[in-house]
């Protein structure tokens, strides 16, 4: 492919994700829905033979491939840069315990769901991965307008929704990582213990020695050597080089220095690599997919799974924890959306094999689906939830306005008494 | 040599530990404070500190002036996305009340026998404005910020005779 078409198509991806992300923030809906519909477009231009692939190099393309992989690797790293470990630290018994059962129950559910439809053991635990991660964005936003943001099931949610993009992101290493479980968990633990303790008490020294180099943004380029030598490890040992960006950020996120560079992180990131991946990942869903009733039908059960399955699962530990079942089901409603996480492991299984590439088109084409349907059922669903609280505050406010008013007539009645007999 | 070279080569050689203001001069707050009792310190300061409490003193964040548009702003304002997830719980509306909700853990910190350039470069390095100086303990001992560098240039400039000009400049009065 002539590398001027690469350029532009680069261009075209970046302008149209962009403009995609905007056209959804306004209907108050992750942007990142925007930015894959974009892609969807600009893909179906091509597949429909309306646009040259010559000309717009979407497809089949190596250059967008790896850009589309650092991407994911950077927005990983930004996670885990982002991560307060202090503030997980506090997280209460509710959200940790609704979170582990919020991620068991669709995993479950979307793993023996699968295996009853003919996937095999492998595709059937990277499907039930994909369901395991929460998106608060849109939750947030519908909790904030309905005032219940700040309520005991608010901050609990919040929570437990960032613990369990952690576990999504960990539990993708047993859906594409070789061998027996047993030996992934010995893997894992000899990762972490590499990149974990041994990052963690040496990355002082690494940043100092990367500021006495004195060069031109030297610490910024030395934090991502670090951030692609984790991913190499993590890729070579679990293929999922997510894994290693991951820990690299949260070693990072202990240091002041790793804080301070998160803007320039996220200007490569969110500025270019993270856009290119979900318009490229948008643009690999082929619309004739949807004449197969075999893609169909997993979208049907992922989607039913993907709401089901977390409405349960986040409920029942609630439940256990002895709040009511209402309290229950808002926890359950406010886990429902997913968006990047998913969207990431999708690539990561995909990458990895344990999707094959024989049953990608179906794949990408049921979590844009269920991601989607995911989003938009949410907003209703918290406000029918939070109903009754919506309404008490509506109560306790109008009731307080007319005490108000008859406090202000009494005062003014006092005020007027003296003068009369005057 | 001119005056504002021998001010600049003084100035930056001088060990921190003797510009540093002192530790009740200094915008303090505990961590259980009300974040209304910080946003009243950063009515006239740049940024306040947070200690675990008045007598240990240490260490326990930072809350700078423009984190006040994280706090004040609501969190649909803030894009929840990775990377900026913890943003959204630093909003009011988004539950925070303390001052270690609001605060940034790791602070940016210098020893205090480091001089002037050393804090100038490490502030241009990681596009700060003030760097604590604390103990091996994490024991908050003093600050240095870009106001009070300013503050004592200007300072040496007027040792050394200097008078700034109108127009900025700061070459001496013919």
């Amino acid at each position: 492919m002539a590398p001027e078409w690469i350029l532009f198509t680069i261009g075209v991806a970046l302008i149209f994700g962009k403009i995609g992300d905007h056209l959804m923030e306004r209907f108050e809906l992750p942007g990142v829905l925007g930015e894959i519909l974009m892609g969807m477009v600009l893909g179906n231009l091509i597949y429909f033979g309306l646009v040259n692939p010559e000309y717009l190099t979407l497809h089949s393309n190596e250059t967008f491939e790896f850009l589309a992989r650092l991407g994911i690797i950077f927005l990983l790293f930004l996670g885990g840069l982002d991560a307060d470990v202090e503030m997980l630290k506090k997280t209460g018994a509710v959200a940790t315990v609704s979170t582990v059962t919020g991620v068991i129950v669709p995993l479950a559910l979307g793993y023996f769901g699968l295996k009853l439809m003919g996937y095999p053991s492998k595709e059937a635990f990277a499907g039930g991965v994909l369901l395991t991660a929460t998106s608060i964005g849109i939750t947030v936003r519908v909790m904030m307008d309905l005032g219940v943001l700040r309520s005991d099931v608010g901050i609990a949610s919040l929570s437990a929704s960032v613990i369990d993009d952690f576990l999504g992101i960990a539990l993708i290493i047993f859906a594409v990582g070789t061998g027996s479980i047993l030996g992934l968990i010995s893997k894992m633990a000899v990762f972490f213990i590499i990149t974990g303790l041994v990052a963690w008490y040496t990355i002082e020294k690494y940043i100092r020695f990367s500021e006495w180099l004195h060069v031109e943004k030297g610490v910024l380029g030395m934090v991502l050597a670090l951030m692609f030598f984790f991913s190499a490890l993590a890729e070579h040992w679990f293929d999922a080089a997510i894994e290693g960006a991951f820990m690299a950020g949260l070693v990072l996120s202990k240091l002041p220095e790793g804080k301070r560079i998160m803007e320039d992180v996220k200007a490569i990131a969110y500025g270019f690599l993270v856009p290119v991946f979900f318009v490229y990942t948008g643009a690999m869903l082929d619309l004739r997919v949807f004449t197969s009733f075999d893609a169909l039908s997993l979208a049907a059960v992922l989607t039913t799974i993907a709401v089901v399955g977390k409405v349960v699962g986040r409920g029942l530990g609630t439940l256990i924890m002895g709040w009511s079942a209402r309290k229950a089901l808002q926890m359950g409603i406010s886990s429902i959306p997913r968006t990047e996480v998913a969207l990431v492991n999708l690539m990561v299984a995909i990458h990895g094999g344990a999707i094959p590439e024989s049953d990608a088109p179906k794949f990408i084409a049921a979590t844009l689906i269920f991601i989607t349907v995911s989003v938009l059922i949410t907003p209703p669903l918290l406000k029918w939830a939070f109903k009754e609280e919506v309404e008490a505050m509506k109560q306790g406010k109008m009731e307080k306005r007319v005490e108000a008013v008859k406090e202000t007539k009494r005062r003014i009645s006092i005020l007027k008494g003296p003068r009369k007999n005057h | 040599m001119g005056d504002v070279e021998k001010a600049l080569q003084t100035f930056y050689s001088m060990k921190l530990k003797d510009i540093m203001p002192s530790i009740p001069s200094m915008p303090i707050v505990t961590a259980d404070s009300p974040i209304v009792d910080v946003l009243k310190l950063l009515r006239t300061r740049h940024h306040v500190w947070v200690v675990n409490n008045r007598d240990e003193m240490k260490l326990e964040g930072v809350i700078r002036y423009l984190d006040v548009l994280s706090i004040l702003l609501p969190p649909e304002n803030t894009k929840a996305r990775l990377g900026n997830i913890s943003t959204v719980f630093k909003s009011i509306l988004g539950g925070a009340e303390k001052a270690s909700d609001v605060m940034e853990r790791n602070v940016m910190t210098i020893d205090e026998n480091a001089t002037v350039m050393d804090a100038l470069t490490k502030m241009r390095r990681y596009k700060v404005q003030i760097l604590a100086i604390v103990d091996e303990n994490n024991i908050l001992e003093g600050e240095i910020s870009l106001r009070l560098l300013i503050d004592e240039f200007l300072r040496l400039m007027r040792v050394g005779g200097v008078q700034w000009l109108q127009n900025g400049s700061s070459s001496p009065l013919e």
